[in-house]
């Protein structure tokens, strides 16, 4: 035999006997969550957002399984604008993460795969997931996305402030409001207590005031939108905003605080409660244990019921399989794979401080034994994700704006209300 | 005669003044930069005398700089903004050149039609530039990035109106000595062009430097990024509360070449700009 001959055979006996070797079908995947400071960093080392999803998809890209991924990171602010181009392109990512609320834009264009009868012959046990996590991911009678898990606000609570106030009870749980009235009250107490404000969210940035009256709305048996109607300037929704504005008027929260202000304001122990989400319990469960961060008893509550129906606004983030995608057998089948691995992988992610989806996860020791994680294991139930509207990110930046023209520039609430209606009647058509 | 310079050193310090402000965010950038990002989390006061970072690190510098595709983004806005600024230059000074000195059937409704360009916002034309790009299979690549950039209208307005401004009879000699259009154009029109074109080629470097969302949808595949792309992607968290110091350390990074490309001509860059203004 000749040499070449020799080589060329034994190269066909080593790609032949090596399936890590042999062809791999590549698929992308597109995603936010940040930039991974330790890259290469194992699923059970990895700590934060960024490097436990990286490492759960670089576990999957390592693994002998014929498929190898590409991740397209983009930042938060950003994603939507880019993947809406890949897709206007033709050629989205092979799977992408995607935030519920936007389940109806875009499967209402047929943009995404309706996975309803993929997902059993892909090892994805459907029923594991919590009721609320499939209702998620489902539009129309069917499933088109993975729910990876929700995202809620909570009430993160500065202990040593609310016992300073005497609002801790003997078992060590904060004693939260159970009306509007006693909010008020609660705020007196510590501010006279120890001067410090008693609620801080970001009110003049990101959506997270919306959210709160949402919940308040909601807790009032209220909607401020539903199907093609608005109903901003409802008696409940008034009721809502007012009593978030009697805060500010009775100066015991500060309107102007964006989110990383009104988190510094937490950390530096200046205010007892901060409204923020699920997203940001083990962040500060380690600074809390920091010697040089004031905050020092740290504790995570379930949003109070200040009116009738407990209920707090809460997302999922899912991911999905576009369309355009699937056309390719090879990159379904890698897709359907990955959706499978990060679901098998629902425990790592919620390390992150979200709840998990699956019912076998959230009853798991190794997930209750998290921390902080027994202290709201109520928002699970309480929960709520907005209606699905198609033009659900427009309506959110016009109550944003409404919302923030009230508590910045002192826009009558009953004006501003009724130009949010108006806006969010026009977009929901 | 005294009160004159008294007048003069008021305004001296007034314009001072107003610079130190000016100044203020790119210091409080360069400051948060230096310090950890644990400490920004929960304060970003924790400074001596205002602006001066104390602890300080350089943790935030090394982090953006050691991420492995830093020095790829560095290259590849390079490339666009070099390559897009050579472009501009060229088709803007040979449409400026044609406009101004070249009397051909259809002028006067051509040029109008390239100045209308001026009105439309790039938003308009965004999408349609995108599935063309996208039909010819160029996203993700530099020809995509650079491309979409090289109609510059300001570019030929700015051009057509400085060879109007340079008087007939030296082309004239020059047609005399047996020149043609092209030898006129490049030996004699665009040698005198030249402060036009320092102040065009400064505005488009600068525009092709900081341009962000062009390249954010054209450019998915973080090799192909630009460095105002690549640094937005290193974000760390939601909001970005718990890196603020890398986001500044990447935006102190960004930003050198450009401060630095004022600093070497910030001298054409005044001129341009009286020159622009003058017209």
């Amino acid at each position: 035999m000749r040499p070449i001959r020799l080589v060329t055979a034994l190269l066909a006996l080593v790609l032949a006997a090596s399936p890590a070797l042999a062809q791999s079908t590549q698929i992308s995947l597109g995603r936010f969550f940040g930039a991974c400071d330790t890259p290469g960093v194992s699923v059970d080392d990895a700590v934060g957002e960024a490097c436990i999803i990286q490492s759960i998809i670089d576990a999957f890209d390592a693994a002998d399984n014929g498929f190898r991924v590409e991740t397209l990171p983009t930042d938060w602010g950003n994603f939507y604008d880019q993947i809406k181009a890949m897709y206007a392109a033709g050629n989205p990512p092979t799977v992408h993460v995607l935030h519920s609320s936007h389940i109806p834009e875009f499967a209402s264009l047929g943009a995404l795969t309706d996975l309803s009868d993929l997902l059993a012959g892909a090892g994805i046990d459907v029923d594991d997931w919590t009721p609320r996590a499939l209702e998620a991911v489902t539009h129309e009678g069917r499933v088109y996305g993975v729910p990876m898990d929700a995202h809620a606000n909570l009430w993160h609570v500065n202990l040593d402030l609310m016992a300073a106030a005497g609002l801790v009870a003997d078992d060590g749980t904060p004693i939260l409001p159970t009306s509007a009235e006693e909010l008020l009250e609660h705020a007196q107490m510590v501010k006279d207590a120890t001067g410090a404000d008693y609620l801080a969210a970001d009110f003049a940035q990101f959506p997270i005031g919306v959210r709160l009256v949402m919940a308040l709305v909601w807790q009032q048996g209220g909607e401020l939108f539903e199907g093609d109607r608005a109903n901003v300037a409802s008696p409940e929704a008034t009721r809502a905003v007012e009593t978030i504005v009697s805060l500010f008027e009775g100066g015991f929260a500060n309107p102007r605080l964006d989110y990383a202000d009104s988190q510094q304001s937490f950390l530096d122990g200046e205010v007892a409660i901060l409204v923020n989400g699920t997203w940001v319990v083990d962040f500060y469960d380690t600074q809390a244990a920091d010697p040089n961060v004031p905050l020092t008893d740290y504790y995570v509550a379930d949003f109070p019921t200040l009116f009738d129906v407990p209920a707090t606004w809460a997302s999922n983030h899912m991911w999905v399989i576009p369309s355009p995608a699937a056309r390719d057998a090879a990159k379904l089948e890698g897709g359907l794979a990955l959706l499978a691995h990060i679901n098998d992988h629902n425990l790592a992610w919620s390390r992150t401080g979200h709840l998990a989806v699956r019912t076998s996860v959230l009853e798991s020791d190794a997930y209750t034994s998290l921390p902080h994680r027994d202290e709201y294991t109520g928002t699970a139930d309480i929960a709520r994700d907005v209606q699905p509207v198609v033009r659900y990110e427009a309506v959110q930046d016009v109550l944003n704006r409404e919302l923030q023209a009230i508590w910045l520039t002192g826009k009558p609430v009953d004006r501003a209300l009724a130009d949010a209606n108006d806006a969010v009647q026009d977009l929901l058509y | 005669m005294a009160g004159n310079r008294g007048a003069r050193r008021l305004v001296t310090l007034l314009l001072v003044l107003a610079a130190l402000v000016w100044l203020v965010p790119i210091v409080w950038m360069l400051s948060l930069a230096l310090q950890p990002n644990e400490l920004l989390a929960r304060t970003t006061s924790n400074v001596a005398w205002g602006l001066v970072p104390w602890p300080f690190t350089l943790d935030n510098l090394t982090f953006v700089l050691s991420q492995g595709l830093t020095p790829r983004w560095f290259l590849n806005s390079a490339i666009v903004a070099v390559s897009m600024t050579l472009l501009v230059l060229a088709l803007s000074a040979m449409a400026g050149y044609a406009f101004a000195r070249i009397r051909f059937p259809g002028r006067r409704i051509i040029y109008p039609l390239v100045l209308a360009g001026l009105v439309i916002p790039e938003q308009a034309v965004f999408i349609p530039l995108y599935t063309m790009f996208a039909d010819w299979g160029w996203h993700n690549g530099y020809a995509a990035l650079v491309a979409p950039r090289l109609a510059v209208p300001i570019g030929v307005f700015l051009m057509t109106q400085f060879f109007r401004g340079i008087p007939d009879y030296i082309e004239e000699a020059a047609t005399l000595d047996g020149a043609g259009r092209w030898t006129i154009f490049t030996r004699i029109m665009l040698p005198l062009s030249v402060p036009a074109m320092v102040t065009l080629a400064i505005l488009t470097f600068l525009y092709a430097w900081n341009d962000y969302l062009w390249p954010l949808v054209s450019a998915s595949r973080p090799e192909m990024f630009t460095i105002t792309l690549g640094l937005a992607s290193l974000q760390a968290n939601f909001a970005d509360s718990e890196g603020l110091g890398r986001v500044m350390a990447s935006g102190v990074l960004a930003s050198l070449p450009v401060v630095l490309m004022f600093l070497l001509f910030q001298r054409h860059v005044v001129r341009g700009i009286a020159m622009g203004s003058g017209k």
